[in-house]
């Protein structure tokens, strides 16, 4: 089974989040807890719906990623470049997504 | 639990209801007939008070003929966002000179309802909670400006003759 | 330019208590996300992939410095210091909280501005020609009747839950700089044999999954039945449209699966019961809204001319600048300033904090405060004295604002794509990005000469693809970015559907995938005036699949 991981964006101000292991919203996909089992993704598909009804996060999702030497690295480019932001210079301040990171 | 709610307040002992396979009109009720069933009651008889159920895809002109013998108009509501049955009040009212009760039946949400009303909707069937509340607290999210003239009665501002004011918010 | 009255500025702060409550109710868990999308919807609020992104609405892609400015505010304090144009004359910006958001619109409404109907299956806003009121070709400047459109059509309650998104765009030319043949409603403003002025009304255009484009169902509707008509034709959309399917309800599918003359017939019929009603139309409301758009009093700048030519003698950037980005004016002594927010190698469309500030300034000081957004995301400055033009153009190479490529190839339209948008499949900015660097030089882009191209990220086509010269679109396939290459499209008066021409290409093999195609337009074109457009219709796809494919053209990806 491929590892998963529970991503949403925070009502309040609508950035990108992840479950991290303290059961708390965190914007560093790194930081994400990882579901390797049928049972874990189970319980993070409930914890996701609960968070949703709770009003604290909206458009959650259940992601597949990949763990490379303790680096989470989602399976899918939309979900990349969710994790790492605009893929070129778009605002001073702010630096761009990792281009290796997001390469295919 | 659905109330029928009006300007005027919560409506107690209302008789209308919709019927289903499992809930029919009791001695002391009136069915809401769907549209061809009501065209065959009032052509097969000479019944009067009678009311009906237009749903989205219904044609209400054909109602035409019949609105001395209605007491009642519901429109159906399915899904909120399903808006046909706004130009269906729009028609009876503006079109065919429909005067008597109009009633929004289906998903009726508070943030619909002073749409509602200014397309001559004049009763509605809630379940939703929170509509529930902000009625009985009449408090609803309406903009007294409007920018089109509808059948609903309402102030001219003395400015473009599209523009209309309402006296109470919605 | 139009100026809110008492009724406009109590309308737009009853909106704002509107969805200020609206926004407390949500973020308490009152109200759910089901019901409020929709609302948020019509406030311009969607949830993007990184963030909020609130679209605000700019009428007509017409503002002013006073304007700009704040949007300049907004972008500074509430974002991250900068904002998009798009290709529906309005602003997005890419970072908003939720729980900004009123606080923001009340910003804006201070300045006669909202985000009312940016979003939402209701009517959009009113597009036009972003020359009007100025160009030389212009019959009547269609801004007043946009004006009229967009206040009839605000929280309309009959047309608040359409089957889908509409929109309407207007235009007062025989050169259709709207692109009313790919809107819901096409609205070309003219005049008849008598001088009456009048509507032809085009219904059903439209690009995203089935590209369509729209039927005339009326030669002349006269200018008074503008509310009435308009209102028969969302009736009938609104009663009929499809609402099963979210692909097939758009008026387009309507047209295509009712036919056009019946469509046409349903819509005269109920016409006939609105013509004589309240909503018949007033000369004199006509002529009050028309006049907010009188035209400017333009003081006599005859020394212009001597000017403009030393100066371009002078400095043959400048000279380039003039040549490929002002257009002439109705007034001899005027031009009209394309201010290009593509600059090689950037991102197309956007714009700082900063550089909206400097435009601001600009446009109080040389160009009568009035600044216009055109649906190919550059800005422009409709009345500038061919005597001022030497020192805007200084203004704007001071921030970054004076490419030169005004209808040229590094003239990208993008759509914002995967880098922002939760709809896309693929990316856009950096395709735009790799094609302008390869095509930066001027004279290179001198030589290619006009040539549109229009990159969308998905089957949604906000990047206006389907109408580009060349249009790209970016799909998924296998996991990686492929981007399908389109032909021929033109959203002007002769709109025409770009046709696919085969297989796709990679990211990385795009860019010399359209230096092939320019490359093939420059050897056969008949001489330097025939533009891409014009040699590709008279030589078809075939020389290009050709060159792209090597003869055997295999089945488009």
């Amino acid at each position: 089974m491929v590892d998963k991981v529970l991503t949403a964006n925070r009502l309040a101000d609508g950035i990108a989040v992840w479950l991290d292991a303290g059961g708390e919203w965190t914007t560093s996909l790194q930081d994400a807890l990882v579901a390797r089992h049928a049972e874990a993704v189970s319980a993070l598909e409930d914890i996701g719906k609960k968070a949703y009804a709770d009003n604290k996060v909206v458009d959650v999702n259940v992601v597949e990623v990949q763990e490379t030497d303790g680096i989470l690295w989602p399976l899918r480019l939309r979900e990349r470049i969710r994790a790492q932001g605009p893929t070129m210079v778009y605002a001073k301040g702010y630096a761009p997504a990792d281009p290796e990171f997001i390469a295919v | 639990m659905t109330k029928i709610w009006k300007e005027t307040g919560f409506v107690k002992n209302d008789p209308w209801v919709i019927e289903t396979e499992e809930t029919k009109a009791t001695e002391s009720q009136k069915p809401l007939l769907p549209l061809d069933a009501l065209i065959a009651r009032a052509e097969e008889s000479n019944d009067v008070g009678l009311g009906v159920l237009i749903k989205p895809a219904d044609d209400v002109r054909k109602l035409e003929p019949y609105l001395d013998r209605l007491e009642i108009v519901a429109v159906a509501f399915p899904a909120f966002n399903d808006g046909r049955a706004f130009s269906h009040a729009s028609l009876l009212r503006q079109r065919l000179g429909y005067a008597n009760e109009l009633r929004a039946v289906g998903d009726v949400l508070i943030d619909q309802v002073p749409l509602m009303l200014r397309v001559g909707i004049d009763s509605f069937a809630v379940t939703n909670e929170t509509a529930l509340k902000r009625l009985a607290e009449n408090r609803l999210p309406g903009i007294p400006h409007h920018y089109q003239p509808t059948v609903r009665t309402a102030d001219d501002p003395g400015s473009y003759s599209w523009r209309r004011v309402s006296r109470t918010i919605s | 330019m139009y100026r809110y009255d008492e009724f406009d500025h109590a309308f737009v702060a009853e909106r704002v208590a509107q969805f200020r409550d609206q926004v407390e109710r949500r973020l308490s868990g009152e109200l759910s996300e089901d019901a409020f999308k929709p609302l948020r919807l019509m406030n311009g609020v969607y949830l993007q992939l990184h963030a909020y992104m609130l679209r605000i609405a700019i009428p007509y892609g017409t503002l002013n410095s006073k304007q700009m400015r704040m949007l300049a505010h907004v972008a500074r304090t509430y974002d991250r210091g900068y904002g998009h144009f798009t290709t529906r004359q309005n602003l997005q910006f890419n970072w908003p909280k939720l729980s900004d958001m009123p606080n923001v619109l009340a910003e804006l409404a201070s300045v006669e501005m909202h985000a009312i109907q940016t979003s939402g299956n209701c009517i959009r806003n009113v597009t036009a020609d972003h020359f009007a009121g100025a160009a030389a070709d212009e019959v009547a400047d269609p801004r007043p009747y946009a004006e009229i459109l967009r206040q009839w059509s605000s929280v309309h309650p009959e047309f608040s839950f359409l089957p889908r998104k509409f929109k309407i765009a207007v235009t007062g030319a025989e050169r259709d700089r709207a692109a009313i043949q790919v809107h819901d409603i096409g609205l070309h403003l003219k005049k008849n044999d008598k001088g009456e002025i009048g509507f032809a009304v085009y219904v059903g255009g439209g690009q995203g999954r089935t590209p369509m484009v729209a039927k005339l169902i009326r030669e002349f509707l006269p200018e008074e039945d503008l509310l009435s008509y308009t209102t028969a034709v969302m009736r009938v959309y609104n009663l009929h449209g499809r609402r099963d399917n979210k692909y097939k309800a758009r008026i387009k599918i309507l047209v295509h699966e009712t036919g056009a003359e019946e469509l046409a017939r349903q819509v005269e019929v109920e016409f006939a019961q609105l013509r004589d009603t309240e909503l018949k139309l007033p000369e004199a409301d006509v002529a009050a809204i028309s006049a907010y758009f009188a035209p400017p009093a333009l003081a006599e700048r005859a020394e212009g001319w001597e000017s403009l030519a030393r100066w371009k003698k002078a400095d043959p950037d400048f000279a380039r600048w003039v040549q490929q980005n002002v257009q002439p004016h109705k007034n001899p002594d005027y031009g009209m300033v394309t201010i290009s927010l593509k600059p090689i190698g950037g991102i197309p469309g956007d714009a700082t904090d900063s550089q909206m500030d400097a435009v601001a300034d600009i446009a109080e000081e040389y160009a009568l405060d009035e600044i216009r957004v055109s649906h190919e995301q550059n800005l422009i400055l409709p009345h500038v004295a061919l005597a001022d033009l030497e020192p805007v153009y200084r203004a704007l190479v001071a921030h970054g604002l004076a490419t030169a490529n005004a209808g040229l190839i590094t003239d990208i339209i993008a759509c914002p794509g995967l880098d922002y948008c939760a709809l896309a499949n693929a990316r856009s900015i950096p395709v735009a990005q790799e094609i302008s660097s390869r095509f930066g030089s001027p004279e290179r882009q001198e030589e290619i000469g006009e040539l549109k191209i229009k990159i969308s990220g998905c089957i949604n086509a906000c990047g206006h693809h389907h109408v580009g010269h060349i249009g790209l679109l970016g799909v998924e396939k296998k996991g990686a970015e492929l981007y399908q290459i389109t032909l021929g499209g033109s959203g002007d008066e002769h709109t025409s559907i770009g046709e696919i021409i085969g297989r796709g290409f990679e990211p990385n093999k795009v860019t010399d995938a359209i230096e092939t195609i320019v490359d093939t337009y420059l050897g056969l074109r008949l001489d330097k005036s025939e533009t891409f457009l014009a040699a590709y219709r008279r030589v078809g796809p075939q020389p290009f699949k050709d060159a792209l494919y090597g003869g055997s053209t295999a089945e488009a990806a």
